[in-house]
């Protein structure tokens, strides 16, 4: 049959998936740490093997789906909130949690003390330190005031404890969300040192990067684009299908 | 299908409490001792619709995954330990502590209670108590006779008695700290209480090398709410909670939409 009908159908279905893309941004506009998605089209049938090979046949089976949404890693704004153990990671790089699944990456840095004075997160999972010595340690926090460096090293009253665990990870690694504000890196992924410009402020949050604004104007795109499939749909319907099943058995 | 509208409820629903946490910091805007409370949101779980690094082809993969979030939740809220301003009242029994420790109270089922208010008063008896009537710890008794209280910055309560030329030493005030004070749990009377979360108090004398801080007599420690920075939050959450309210009606129109394609 037409297939105008199933392009428009499948344009409007990728912008309903594409608002639930939108909408968790939005939720999570106060989330610190949080990186937000960003939707991405594709043609269906770039993805076809054999590709298609014939004009006519490539033009009824273009098909736009959503293709995914990609993690936007920009910075988010670096707020203070003073807290000793509140850290805010500058430049690129994942502060390295030790969960019971293992091994998780977040730039959520609202950590805390437990009773044993070990740095955990909100969820109560150890930061783990990078000392050679004390390397995939927890880092267990003296009592007494509580210093930490731009390369992340805490000192207590003057003395070296530890330093924090910054990770990067190759551009082209597919980092996964987990919730919780955590990042699950695939098992084959190598993590590496930071920039030098990576730097660790201590009394600081980073906010989400979620733009309200970008956010927004996406918001009333997908709107409107909707508003147009489903005109394009209308016509499909009304006018030639319509003419197709009614008009044409009457002459 | 319905993600987006479930998702925005739940960005609605945490700002709803950010507002709710914001109103409760401005209330106690001017409550001595009162610390204010800091909401922290995380993300709740992804669907994996195409994960990331799948499989496209024999020969490729997906370059990036569609992982749908399903929203926001509230975390924790926090307790914010910094300092607030002090306030000179000039009453020989207000305190300030100058550093992270608490006053020791102890309330009536017998529990100790901690508190940065430093308002204390003198009872029937002479007992050194609270706004509440509940004792500071350890327990000390000022004879009625006294003429001068005098409170050192170690918490070394003496007094002046008439006829004496020396100052006598009626007690000494102790402070407590936490390892994790943001654990503290509030009760309200700007009390708080320890929990596994605090650890058990770190108790000492004031001064010492436990970061309890010194005791300044004859002033009271303002609440540390940062009426501006509130301010902020509270239009960060009402545009937050407009924003989302627009994805709900965005969500609306769309499945509207679809049912009116059958006509």
């Amino acid at each position: 049959m037409n297939s105008g009908f199933y392009s428009a159908y499948t344009g409007f279905a990728a912008r309903l998936d594409a608002l639930d893309v939108i909408a968790n941004n939005l939720a999570n506009a106060s989330t610190s740490g949080f990186k937000s998605q960003r939707e991405f089209y594709r043609s269906f049938s770039a993805w076809l093997q054999p590709s298609l090979t014939t004009p006519i046949n490539q033009a009824v089976n273009q098909f736009g789906v959503l293709g995914g949404a990609r993690l936007d890693l920009s910075q988010g704004t670096v707020e203070p909130t003073g807290n000793d153990t509140d850290l805010a990671l500058e430049g690129p790089g994942f502060f390295t949690v030790l969960t019971k699944n293992g091994l998780r990456y977040t730039r959520d840095g609202s950590f805390r003390l437990d009773k044993n004075r070990n740095l955990i997160t909100d969820q109560g999972d150890q930061v783990l330190s990078e000392q050679p010595n004390r390397r995939d340690q927890p880092i267990q926090v003296p009592s007494g005031k509580m210093t930490i460096s731009p390369d992340g090293s805490i000192s207590v009253d003057g003395a070296l404890v530890a330093k924090v665990r910054v990770e990067d990870f190759p551009a082209d690694t597919q980092l996964t969300q987990e919730g919780n504000s955590y990042f699950v890196a695939p098992a084959a992924a190598v993590a590496g040192k930071p920039p030098a410009s990576t730097t660790v402020q201590q009394g600081s949050l980073e906010k989400s990067n979620s733009d309200a604004i970008r956010t927004t104007v996406a918001l009333i795109d997908l709107q409107r684009t909707a508003q147009t499939m489903e005109r394009a749909l209308a016509i499909f319907h009304n006018e030639f299908n319509r003419t197709a099943a009614q008009d044409l058995p009457k002459v | 299908m319905y993600r987006a509208l479930y998702t925005a409820a739940s960005g609605m629903e945490t700002q709803q409490l950010n507002l709710d946490n914001v109103a409760n910091n401005l209330a106690n805007a001017n409550t001595a001792g009162f610390r204010r409370r800091r909401l922290q949101f995380q993300d709740l779980v992804y669907q994996n619709l195409v994960s990331p690094g799948a499989a496209a082809t024999q020969q490729t993969i997906y370059p990036a995954g569609l992982q749908i979030g399903l929203g926001a939740r509230t975390a924790a809220s926090e307790v914010i330990q910094l300092q607030g301003d002090f306030n000179q009242t000039g009453n020989p029994l207000d305190m300030t502590i100058q550093g992270q420790g608490f006053f020791q109270v102890q309330l009536p089922t017998g529990e100790l209670a901690f508190t940065r208010s430093g308002a204390f008063h003198l009872d029937q008896t002479g007992i050194i108590v609270d706004a509440q009537g509940n004792q500071l710890q350890p327990a000390i008794t000022i004879p009625a006779s006294a003429t001068n209280i005098t409170i050192g910055s170690d918490g070394t309560v003496s007094v002046q008695l008439p006829g004496q030329q020396q100052a006598q030493q009626v007690g000494s005030i102790q402070l407590a700290t936490f390892a994790n004070p943001g654990g503290l749990s509030s009760v309200g009377n700007n009390y708080f209480l320890e929990t596994t979360a605090s650890g058990n108090p770190i108790v000492g004398t004031p001064g010492g090398t436990e970061g309890l801080g010194t005791i300044l007599q004859g002033s009271l420690e303002n609440s540390n709410v940062d009426v501006v920075g509130e301010f902020i939050q509270m239009i960060l959450a009402q545009r937050s909670y407009e924003a989302n309210s627009r994805v709900v009606h965005a969500a609306d129109q769309m499945f509207q939409t679809i049912n009116g394609l059958t006509s």
